[in-house]
This record gives C-alpha cells, sequence and structure tokens, in this order.
C-alpha cells in the first residue's frame, strides 16, 4: 500500500507542468476551440490544427505520448502511473492527451499482432481516432439488444444498419462497430467487434444535437459533447481482418474495453474540476460573508471528501491496471461515484451563485465564462454516457457481489 | 502509487479474520454486553499471542513495530467480528507513550502492553463534547512531588478493565486556544476515582470518570508540564483513524450479510436481491465503504510516512460517519422486519457502526476542518496536492482577510 508518488514521477509532474505553462500556448488553445467548434459544427478536413500538430510533435518528441504502452507499438513502455501524471497535467488545462475513449486499451488487450502494430502508433500520435459505434435508437442501455448486422460473405461482412450517439463521427477517422454477427445465438453470444475506416463506402453520418450546444462552453469543462450524431451503414463491406477479438466474442471484448477505457486522468478530472473551481472562487470572491457562510463551508467540505474518493477510486483503478489484474466490479463503481460527485457540485455551486450560476459563456456577467451554468447543461451526461449509472450499479451488484438475476416468468401453460 | 494492499498486509488480515471467525461468536458478543469487564480475558491473551497489541509499538519494548496501516487491518478485522476486546483504546494509549513518554515510562508500560497483562486507555472529553483544547477543563494542580487532579471525564472506553489511563488535564489556567494542557498517565485504582458505567446504545464499556483529589506523582506526566496539546492532537488523530477502520470493518461485515440475505430470502417468486431496487441499494453500499476505506488508509498511511494527516484524518472520519451508517441502514431495510428483532446479530453491528460515528468527531466537526484547511489560507487547491495548512480542529487563525 502506497498513496505516494516516487521522487521521479514528482520530477516528472513539475517537468510537465513547466512545459504547459511553456509551449501550452494561447495559439494552441485556439486550436482546440477550432476543433471543439468542429466538434460541434459540420467537421472539416484538419480537425487538428498546425499548433495542436506542433504541440503534439513536441509531446510526440519527448516521449509522453502513450507513456505505458510497448516501444514496439509506438509507445515509450513505461509505467502506468507515469502517464497518468502527464494526462492529469493536460487534463487541467483543457487538453485531452490520454488514450482514454481511444479504443486502444481494447486493442492492446483483444487486437492481435497485426492490429496492435498498425493501430496503437496511430492512436498514439492521433493519426487515427474511433467513433464508438454502440446502442442504437431502440437498445438503449441494452446494448445485447442491437439489430445491426453484419453478414458473412466469404471473407467478408456485410453491415447494414443504425447507431446513435456516435459521437464524433463526423470527425473520426475510424469507427469501432458492434455488430450482431449471428442472430441464432444468446443475445451476448452473438455480437462482435469491427473497426474499419469512416470513409467506407455506404456509412452516412448525421447530426444530433445536444442541450448544451450554443454557446460552447469553455475549454474542458463540457461532460457530454454538444454534437454527436446517428450513423447508418448501408451494404458496408468489410474484410474479416476488421475484426477486433474474433467472431461472436464482442461482448467481452466490448466490457473489457469499457472497463479499461474508462480508467486515467480523463473522466476523474471531468468529475473533479469543478470542486478546485467552487473552493477557489469561495475564498476569492469579493461578495461578503460567503467564506464564512457554515452552510457553505459545511457543503464545500462534503464535497471536497467525494471529490478525494473520486481521486482514490482513480487510483485504485490505476493499480489494479498495473498489477495486471481485471476488474470485477471497480471500474463500475468509480463510474457510479464519480459522475455523479460531479453532478452534485455542479448543483452545490450554482446554489452558492444563485441567478448567476444561470449565465453561459457570452453572456455579460457570466461568473468564470459560465462554466457552471454549462455543467448544469451536462454534468449528468457523464452519468448516462459510456454505461450509465443506473447500469454500473446493475454491474457493481451482480459482478461484484454476486446477486442474481431476475427469474423470468414462466410461459402460460396451454 | 499502489493503493491495494500488500500480500503481507493481505495475509496478516486473513489470519486475524479467520482467528476471530473461529474465537468470536456473535454469542460471545452478546454475553460481553452483558459483562462489567466487556471482554474476555482468554480472547485478549489469545491477542497478545498473535502480537497484537504490540502490532505497531516499538521493537525495542517488545513489540513488532509495523506501520500503523498493520494495526489498522487488524482493527478492521476486530471492527468485522465486533469483537469485545479493549485493543482500540489499549493502542491509542500506548501509541501515545511510545511517541511522547519517557524511555522510564515506556519500559515501565509498554512491555506490559505487548504481553497482554496492561490494558489501557485515555481521557479527554469532559462536558464540552467538541475534540477542541478549550474542551479540557479538568485541572491538575502541582503540589511538592506531584500534581493533584480534580475533574470529570466522559466517554472513557473500557476504564474498568484498564490498568492505566492517559488523562488530558490543564497545568496551568487555560490561556485560550491550546496552550496549559498536559497528558498524566493515572493508576485506574488510584484513591480518589470513582467510575459510573455509562448505558450505550453499543452496549459497550464507556464510563464516566470521576477524580477527586487524585494524586499523580511528576514522573507519570508524559512531555513537559503545559504543552501537551500537539501529543494529544495526534493521539485524537490516531484514535479518529483507527476508529474509521474499525468502523469499516463492521460496516463491511454488515452489509455482507444483507448481501447474503438479500441472494436467500424470497418474495414475490424471487430471491430479493433479483430487484434491482435492492442491487442499486447494495451497490452504493460497497461504494460507499470501499471510499471510506480508501479515505482511512491513505490517512493511516500518511502518518506512517510522517506526513502532515490532519485534513486527512478528518477526511475519513466525516466519510465514515455517514457512510458507514447509510449502509447500515440500508442492511437493515434489506433485513426488513426480522432486521429489527433482538434474536437476529445483525443489530449487533448496526448499534456499534451508529455509536462510533457519533465518537471522536462528529461529521460536522471534521468538515469544519476540511473546510478551514482549504478556505482559511491564501493559495488555490488542487486536488491531490497538500492543501495549505493541516490545521486543528479548532478554528486556525484566518489569514484571508
Amino acid at each position: 500500500m502506497n498513496f505516494g508518488y516516487t521522487p521521479e514521477q514528482e520530477a516528472l509532474r513539475r517537468e510537465v507542468n513547466a512545459f504547459i505553462a511553456e509551449h501550452v500556448t494561447p495559439e494552441v488553445l485556439h486550436d482546440k476551440e477550432a476543433q471543439d467548434d468542429q466538434m460541434h459544427g459540420s467537421g472539416v478536413a484538419d480537425p487538428f490544427g498546425p499548433n495542436m500538430r506542433e504541440l503534439y510533435g513536441k509531446l510526440q518528441a519527448r516521449g509522453w505520448l502513450g507513456i505505458a504502452y510497448p516501444k514496439e507499438y509506438g509507445g515509450q513502455g513505461g509505467d502506468r502511473i507515469s502517464q497518468y501524471i502527464v494526462e492529469e497535467a493536460f487534463m487541467r488545462v483543457g487538453l485531452n492527451i490520454s488514450l482514454s475513449g481511444s479504443g486502444a486499451p481494447a486493442i492492446m488487450a483483444a487486437g492481435t499482432e497485426e492490429q496492435k502494430r498498425y493501430y496503437i502508433p496511430r492512436l498514439i500520435s492521433r493519426e487515427i481516432t474511433f467513433a464508438l459505434g454502440f446502442t442504437e435508437p431502440h437498445a438503449g442501455a441494452d446494448l445485447a439488444n442491437i439489430r445491426c448486422r453484419a453478414t458473412r460473405d466469404g471473407d467478408h461482412f456485410v453491415i447494414n444498419g443504425q447507431k446513435i450517439y456516435t459521437t464524433s463521427g463526423h470527425l473520426s477517422s475510424h469507427i469501432y462497430l458492434m455488430a450482431r454477427t449471428d442472430p441464432s445465438l444468446p443475445k451476448r453470444e452473438g455480437l462482435s467487434i469491427f473497426i474499419f475506416p469512416m470513409d467506407t463506402p455506404g456509412i452516412t453520418v448525421r447530426p444530433l444535437w445536444s442541450i448544451q450546444n450554443n454557446p460552447r462552453a469553455p475549454l474542458g469543462t463540457t461532460y457530454g459533447e454538444a454534437r454527436t450524431n446517428e450513423t447508418f451503414f448501408d451494404n458496408v463491406r468489410v474484410h474479416e481482418s476488421t475484426l477486433l477479438g474474433g467472431e461472436n466474442k464482442g461482448w467481452k471484448v466490448a466490457a473489457d474495453g469499457l472497463n479499461l477505457d474508462r480508467v486515467g486522468a480523463f473522466r476523474y478530472v471531468m468529475s473533479i474540476r469543478r470542486d478546485e473551481d467552487m473552493v477557489n472562487w469561495v475564498k476569492t470572491t469579493e461578495l461578503e460573508g460567503y467564506a464564512d457562510n457554515p452552510a457553505i463551508r459545511d457543503k464545500v467540505a462534503e464535497l471536497w471528501i467525494e471529490a478525494q474518493v473520486c481521486r482514490l477510486m482513480t487510483m485504485r483503478s490505476m493499480s489494479i491496471v498495473q498489477r495486471g489484474r481485471d476488474f470485477t466490479y471497480e471500474g463500475s463503481a468509480e463510474k457510479v461515484w464519480a459522475p455523479e460527485h460531479g453532478v452534485r457540485t455542479t448543483e452545490a455551486i450554482t446554489q452558492m451563485l444563485g441567478p448567476y450560476g444561470q449565465l453561459l459563456r457570452g453572456s455579460p456577467h457570466a461568473v468564470e465564462e459560465g462554466v457552471f451554468a454549462h455543467n448544469v447543461l451536462g454534468a449528468f451526461q457523464s452519468g448516462v454516457n459510456h454505461g450509465g449509472v443506473t447500469i454500473m450499479r446493475d454491474q457493481v451488484a451482480r459482478r461484484g457481489l454476486g446477486l442474481p438475476a431476475m427469474r423470468r416468468p414462466k410461459a402460460a401453460a396451454n | 502509487m499502489d493503493v491495494l494492499l500488500t500480500d503481507e498486509q493481505e495475509m496478516i488480515r486473513e489470519t486475524a479474520r479467520s482467528f476471530l471467525e473461529g474465537e468470536c461468536s456473535p454469542q460471545l458478543v452478546r454475553a460481553m454486553e452483558a459483562d462489567p469487564l466487556g471482554y474476555p480475558p482468554e480472547l485478549w491473551r489469545k491477542a497478545a499471542e498473535l502480537g497484537w497489541q504490540g502490532l505497531s509499538l516499538p521493537e525495542a519494548y517488545g513489540g513488532s513495530g509495523m506501520p500503523l496501516v498493520y494495526l489498522g487491518l487488524v482493527l478492521q478485522e476486530v471492527g468485522r467480528a465486533v469483537a469485545p476486546l479493549p485493543l482500540h483504546s489499549t493502542a491509542v494509549a500506548a501509541l501515545t507513550i511510545a511517541e511522547a513518554g519517557s524511555k522510564a515510562q515506556c519500559e515501565a508500560i509498554l512491555p506490559g502492553v505487548v504481553s497482554g497483562d496492561t490494558i489501557l486507555t485515555w481521557a479527554f472529553t469532559e462536558d464540552d463534547p467538541r475534540l477542541r483544547p478549550e474542551a479540557v477543563t479538568m485541572s491538575a494542580v502541582q503540589d511538592g512531588d506531584g500534581y493533584v487532579l480534580s475533574g470529570r471525564k466522559m466517554f472513557v472506553d473500557d476504564f474498568a478493565a484498564a490498568d492505566k489511563c492517559l488523562v488530558v488535564c490543564r497545568t496551568a489556567p487555560a490561556r485560550g486556544g491550546s496552550g496549559g494542557l498536559s497528558l498524566l498517565i493515572v493508576d485506574t485504582k488510584a484513591e480518589g476515582i470513582s467510575h459510573n458505567p455509562l448505558i450505550t446504545t453499543a452496549k459497550d464499556k464507556q464510563s464516566e470518570v470521576v477524580f477527586d483529589r487524585v494524586r499523580v506523582p511528576a514522573a507519570d506526566l508524559i512531555g513537559r508540564a503545559g504543552e501537551a496539546w500537539p501529543v494529544v492532537e495526534r493521539m485524537l488523530d490516531r484514535a479518529a483513524a483507527l476508529l474509521c477502520a474499525q468502523m469499516l470493518g463492521a460496516a463491511r461485515k454488515d452489509a455482507e450479510m444483507a448481501f447474503d440475505y438479500a441472494k436467500m430470502r424470497e418474495a414475490f417468486g424471487q430471491p430479493i436481491g433479483a430487484f434491482q431496487s435492492i442491487q442499486h441499494m447494495c451497490s452504493d453500499m460497497v461504494i460507499w465503504i470501499d471510499g471510506g476505506e480508501l479515505l482511512t488508509y491513505e490517512a493511516l498511511w500518511r502518518m506512517d510516512e510522517g506526513l502532515p494527516h490532519g485534513v486527512e484524518v478528518s477526511q475519513a472520519k466525516a466519510f465514515c460517519n455517514e457512510k458507514c451508517l447509510a449502509s447500515a441502514r440500508n442492511a437493515q431495510i434489506i433485513h426488513g422486519g426480522i432486521g429489527f428483532m433482538m434474536e437476529l446479530d445483525l443489530h449487533l453491528w448496526y448499534r456499534r457502526i451508529a455509536a462510533w460515528g457519533m465518537r471522536l468527531g462528529t461529521t460536522y466537526e471534521h468538515r469544519a476542518r476540511v473546510a478551514a484547511a482549504l478556505i482559511d489560507y491564501p493559495g488555490e487547491v488542487v486536488l491531490g496536492q497538500p492543501v495549505p495548512v493541516a490545521g486543528a480542529l479548532p478554528e486556525p487563525e484566518r489569514r484571508v482577510a
């Protein structure tokens, strides 16, 4: 048991922070905002931007991208904690350089040697990005109930169907798609994951607009995305080599991948940034009496303690990954606690701000560029996406505690 | 950074668990609730054979010199079994003697603690239940080669069983704040001491102890007269963190009883554990207990590392107070009517979890300490980095205008 960092890791943190102060310039942040604009708009050919590209070059040169990935796949062969330290520092200035949500952990876990050699270096450099094609309009959280079909045709599959909430699908180079490959098998056993380019013929992406779309939130403040998509597959032909983890193995590949995808700085920093903002606002506001108000002080401390639990649960997940162990319920537990905590903090601070809590970015008199108002529109989204908190609680209860599944009612006798 | 238990730590825990599963039945717990001493000497002796009393005491006095985290793991198991042992009170006092006592005091007392022959306790609280120096009014007047102690202490653990009691008192008039406090080692059988057992929800052994002109030799003063507050504060912090461990052990076992019941009990044609309303209660319980455990281990680990730990202790205790009780309440709800019945053992856990949450700092007190550290000192806070200052339980001096 060790809750500390090594002197080398502490030195790395200082080095990264110094680098950020020097190299994460207003121009880089401008590129990031432009990137967000594209995310929220129609998309352009180069979503990266020249300054961001240059920053990535510097990060690559310093060996700060994909630290914990093996060298043969373009990583640095380093430790997971060091990777976390770098990712956390960048998340704090609104830049997600991590591979959380990238599909890389799932490919490392389930991919063929060829897939790992092709995808991992390109995911690290952002040459390839995935949109996640999981759920469908009728399925929602009941992922095993999807209908999108991949029908075998020799050494190819032909995909037909519709996906929803394919966030960044209009910008991503590739899609990470779950489809049904064998309808004769029980629901979870007939599913497969495919990874292939978005420019494969037969794919159509249409925008869906979330309540967060306008005006744009400041960097690093949104939990969901302003624009998401629905994506249609019309006789999309892909080679069988695009299967990830084998035919009809998709359920486990997806479940393990989702767990691994959640681990790290990205979701953690999302869930606790507002705690820091709240404390720092309370202690610097010129409004009289806030810092002395016992009700506010008690609430601030309560939320801060909850945020520490977010941090420690992240550390626990990292420890599990670092030891090469499997999750039973710990990833799901974190995915219940952290998003719900983020909501509680957001709601508390808007109660401290009162009517100013409504003001979005761009409004006269917006507080802190309207971050809290934007969070009101989006904080709960983190409790819905990527496995909602109700499903996560099911998983804690079933996988973690071994509670039973509901008995099906007997078919009526006739 | 690896917040999971090491193999050695797992082993300590497993050993303690299987020992108590064999030796400490709910029947024994019930019997000890009615016993005036409140602990079975045989079990206490066996615990000493396992080295529990001396686990984190220095090797020079026969202890094992293990980090506090290890003692926390053992106390977690004591809590799990709700074992009626005066281990928490003895350990808290013994660790304070080991930290701040003279060599002669350590030599006189600690070997007896390690062997299981000596039981210790400590006394801080009086009329004012808050854990702050101003709450101590009991006076120790210097008289020749000693002190004369008069006053009343409340909520003293295991006093009837204890041989010695560390008493926090004032050897000088309260100069405001933390000045003037002293720590005396008092023989529990000394003339002028009387005690009244309190009747508590946990049915544990807490006493009101009255000191009527009790003479204490000057040699039994720990450290320097009037300067005990830093030592006392660390004692209170250790006591709170170790109580968190004990509470979490109890809450984990209590929750597991509810999970097992939910798998077995059928209603509406299902095991009730198949209903999501029950499943989601259960998943919250395990999330809360895990969270409390992580906070507590971090606080204990920081103590072992010699790092500031006041805020971390308060984080753990504030969280455990609320969440362990919430979990135990859920366990009662899941059990339905039978959970309210004396014949079911569940209440042995519920009553203690509820009681321990009221002791060694309430949720509000501990949150006030966290808030003070966060708000009252200049500089931005960053989660995961040290806060500007780990203040004492009393309001620290405000440095922000």
